[in-house]
């Protein structure tokens, strides 16, 4: 039994008051993950990841389709109690304390007095809360608000955990808190869905991601096998490289960059054997500074799969943009 | 309670299928109405008619009972004009309109209503808030005033509290001649005292900006009180300045039994004149038909035939016309 | 009902953390403000005076606490998007609704109830101060028991208005449901007026209309017994246990739509 899966999971949304036209954010999402996976629902800002964890979470319901978890519909209760999430940019009661949120849902969980208390403490240690906790979330910062939202999801071990854009709003210390987090969840068996606009966590964490744009699945695979091509070529750069043996070399290389004077980085096609050509430009003078094998990073996949100016210009790798994603 | 405990495995899509019973896929807002969980729509419209049957099931066990007791004081709490005044703040304004609808529903329900024992207690308190709260609220004086001086069982029968409204409005602007007049027709209508009627209509008349037909009025008043052509001037008058259908309604009545009276008049002197050219009494109309006295038999403006008494030649008007009572007063010519 | 209670539980702390008490506050010095006033003037009306005062007061804060509080803890929630850590809980919808409610009810009764007793303090007061020539003139006992009748029909209007406040958040944003929610209240206590509308139009559509929105909309002056009590008239039971009852039915009716509208909204 799969820990998620969804069927043709379509939503529409009506936009405009007077005379609504449904917009579709959603559109036939299929997808099944198996327990203990690390899953990454990947896509631009606006591709439906918001939507689709809205459907799982039963905050919308779809236009059609249907999403069970865990065998079961989204949206029992008998399952909600085994799954954790943490929204984007979450929001919790300005004028309550850390701890006190945090008792609170650990008694919605069913936890009684002390024994709330003591595993709203667990959690806010695992998080890195310390002498915060007694704080009113009023004065909580992004970061520390995206904190409690992780140790809430996780309040009650949940089997699957839903994780919309974990990162966002954390400093790079806190992001590899996080990396660890999720790792550790792993190990546990613990399958964890999350979605990310930013590809290296995915790249590092996932045992299998899905890229989605504009409401539509467009990839799904492991990311092996996303980047199946493999060796896609050679990086070879040399110094001590005069422009006339570079010029000379013709089309034995797909392109050549001049880094500094005399110092290249020529690219080579994946049919031609770097040995020949490194034999050739160390008798010419040339010294070898390094020779990579270039492999396609989950970028290059995404840009070429979503392909077109709009997508890139709202995708940055590794950065960190804060802005709400509208779906 | 909660979905959980539903069991089977089911897309809300499939589950509004079966429940329609049909294949096809269902309109959006249907499947939004028809619900993801629990309660369904037919629970909730089913369950919602049930209380709101119960809830208006009570409001009509209450009014029953209510009003078997006592005239609803509710309508006021507060007896103080000046007082509910400061209470509504600056919205004293709108609280007097509430006031006259108040006063309207009161007055008109209890002279419709069915009971034996009418009671218009709360008229003049009522009357009272309405105008503290607005003193220049020039209809809830004039009406007012006819209101309180309508005979019972139509009205209460307090000519005095209706002068004593008027007054009010005389202080509060002096400049309208329609509270003074309105004064002198009350002397003159319901407490028969012509002299006093007579002197409201002179100081009508001689406020700025009244009308012509004052004068006249007062003059007639004077001389003849009572007469009939002074009566139809003033309800001519009120029935031209009626913005009400009751007024205009009450209006048209007394000229109707104005037009009775003299048509009374008439047909007493045919009568008499029957009677000493034949020397007995007429039986009915159709023998002063036959006479050629009359037409036809004589109906009253109401279109109710008149009674014509064959032992005494008395002519009434019929107990059954609308018109009924006459107006003791005017009787005489 | 672990849940809902857990729920209810956590509005009445919001609520006490949103600065509610403070109202009491406020109703404690307008109390004795008003009896230190009063102090310097004749006596014989005072104890009136601050029963009319007392009562309308906490009906006014009362409604205040309905209206702003209630309808920020349902919209805020949804507002500031907090309900999709709640319903990612074992939390079902219709849970949290009423949970909701019943907290709002429970702020509304503590409130109510000490408002209440600081009522009765100072007019405990005037009891032990004044001479008996004094007490002769009073209409009704200072200490009289007919005030917990009036303040016990102020708390169950209260917890109508409350649940109307909770269906209009259901669905609008926070300031048009405080709009609507207090536009019924003032209409709930005017539409009396509509039962004789056929007085006063001639229109029988229009007067048939009015007599429905009459029995329609709620009628909040079955609640109103202050000015009868503060004048020692006598509020019949039956009067008081229909006014519950009609109560009881048309919070049903609230809760239940604000239920089966929460159950099939998107929180976008």
């Amino acid at each position: 039994m799969p820990a998620i899966r969804t069927e043709a999971l379509t939503k529409d949304y009506s936009t405009g008051f007077w005379r609504p036209r449904p917009s579709r954010a959603l559109e036939n999402l299929t997808l099944e993950i198996a327990p203990g996976e690390i899953f990454g629902f990947l896509g631009p800002n606006g591709a439906g990841k918001t939507t689709t964890l809205k459907l799982l979470m039963q905050l919308i319901f779809p236009t059609s389709g249907r999403a069970e978890i865990l065998g079961r519909p989204v949206g029992d209760v008998g399952v909600k109690r085994r799954l954790g999430y943490l929204p984007e940019n979450p929001y919790f009661y300005d004028n309550l304390t850390a701890e006190e949120l945090l008792v609170y849902y650990a008694r919605v969980f069913g936890h009684h007095g002390s024994e709330a208390a003591r595993r709203a403490g667990e959690l806010l240690d695992l998080v890195g809360i310390g002498g915060e906790r007694a704080l009113q979330l009023r004065k909580f910062s992004k970061g520390m608000l995206q904190r409690i939202g992780l140790a809430q999801a996780l309040l009650n071990d949940p089997d699957v955990v839903f994780l919309d854009e974990p990162m966002s709003g954390l400093d790079p210390l806190g992001r590899r808190d996080v990396r660890e987090l999720i790792l550790r969840l792993r190990e546990r068996g613990c399958t964890v869905f999350f979605s990310s606009h930013i590809l290296s966590d995915a790249e590092s964490l996932c045992s299998r991601v899905a890229i989605l744009s504009a409401g539509r699945l467009i990839a799904t695979g492991t990311v092996s096998e996303l980047l199946a091509f493999g060796v896609g070529g050679w990086e070879l750069v040399m110094t001590n490289l005069a422009a006339a043996t570079v010029a000379r070399l013709g089309l034995r290389i797909a392109r050549a960059t001049e880094i500094a004077e005399g110092h290249y980085a020529l690219e080579l096609p994946i049919d031609a054997a770097p040995d020949g050509l490194l034999r050739e430009l160390t008798a010419a003078g040339a010294a070898l500074v390094s020779l990579n094998p270039i492999r396609p990073t989950l970028e290059d996949v995404f840009i070429k799969k979503v392909g077109g100016a709009r997508e890139r210009a709202t995708f940055h790798h590794g950065a960190h943009r804060d802005h709400r994603e509208k779906t | 309670m909660t979905a959980g405990s539903k069991g089977a495995v089911q897309s809300w899509g499939s589950a509004f299928a079966s429940a329609r019973g049909s294949g096809g896929p269902p309109k959006p807002w249907r499947r939004r109405l028809a619900g993801p969980e629990g309660f369904s729509l037919k629970t909730f419209v089913f369950s919602v008619i049930l209380l709101m049957g119960a809830i208006i099931g009570l409001q009509i066990a209450r009014e029953r009972q209510t009003n078997s007791i006592e005239p609803d004081e509710r309508l006021l709490y507060v007896r103080s004009g000046p007082l509910l005044e400061k209470v509504s703040l600056s919205y004293d304004a709108v609280m007097a309109d509430v006031y006259w609808i108040r006063t309207l529903q009161h007055y008109g329900g209890t002279r419709l209503s069915k009971k034996t024992d009418k009671r218009y207690d709360l008229l003049y308190p009522l009357l009272d808030i309405t105008t503290s709260l607005d003193p220049k609220f020039a209809i809830a004086y004039r009406f007012g005033a006819i209101f309180l001086a309508e005979g019972y069982p139509d009205g209460p029968g307090r000519p005095d509290q209706a002068i004593e409204l008027l007054k009010k409005g005389m202080r509060a602007q002096p400049q309208k001649w329609q509270y003074l007049h309105d004064a002198g027709f009350i002397y003159y209508w319901w407490l028969e005292d012509f002299r006093s009627a007579a002197e409201w209509f002179d100081r009508a008349s001689r406020v700025p900006g009244s009308p012509w037909w004052l004068k006249p009025l007062t003059a007639t008043t004077m001389a003849q009180g009572g007469d009939r052509a002074s009566s139809r001037l003033l309800w001519q008058q009120m029935l031209e300045a009626a913005d009400n259908d009751w007024l205009r309604q009450n209006a048209t009545l007394r000229l109707a039994q104005l037009i009775a009276l003299d048509h009374l008049d008439q047909l007493s002197a045919l009568v008499a004149r029957y009677k000493s050219s034949t020397g007995h009494l007429p039986s009915s109309w159709e023998i002063l038909v036959g006479a050629r006295l009359l037409s036809q038999a004589p109906i009253d403006p109401a279109g109710v035939p008149y009674h014509l008494d064959p032992a005494t030649g008395a002519v009434e008007l019929a107990e059954k016309s609308p018109l009924h009572p006459l107006p003791a007063h005017l009787r005489r010519h | 009902m672990r849940v809902v209670r857990e729920i209810a539980l956590h509005v009445f702390k919001e609520s006490v953390r949103d600065r509610v008490p403070y109202t009491l506050v406020f109703f404690a010095v307008l109390l004795m403000a008003t009896s230190y006033l009063l102090g310097q003037l004749t006596a014989g009306q005072e104890v009136k005076i601050i029963k009319d005062l007392g009562l309308a007061a906490t009906s006014l804060i009362g409604l205040f606490i309905a209206i702003f509080i209630g309808i920020g803890l349902v919209s805020k929630e949804v507002e500031r998007r907090s309900i999709y850590n709640l319903l990612s809980k074992p939390v079902s919808r219709r849970q949290v609704v009423l949970g909701k409610y019943l907290g709002l009810v429970l702020t509304l009764l503590v409130n109510i109830s000490v408002m209440v007793a600081a009522l009765y303090g100072v007019l405990a007061y005037f009891w032990f101060v004044s001479d008996p020539s004094v007490k002769a003139g009073w209409e009704t006992p200072a200490l009289d028991p007919a005030l917990m009748v009036a303040s016990g029909l102020i708390f169950v209007e209260l917890a109508l208005i409350t649940a109307l406040a909770l269906v209009f958040s259901t669905f609008s944003s926070p300031l048009l449901s405080a709009a609507l929610t207090f536009g019924l209240f003032i209409v709930g206590h005017f539409n009396a007026d509509l039962k004789r509308f056929d007085q006063i139009v001639a229109s029988r559509p229009v007067a048939y209309l009015a007599r429905a929105l009459y029995y329609l909309l709620p009628n909040l002056t079955l609640f109103d017994v202050k000015a009868e009590v503060v004048h020692g008239y006598h509020v019949p039971a039956t009067a008081v246990v229909s006014a519950v009852g009609y109560a009881a039915a048309y919070i049903a009716v609230l809760v239940a739509t604000s239920v089966f509208i929460f159950e099939r909204r998107d929180f976008k």
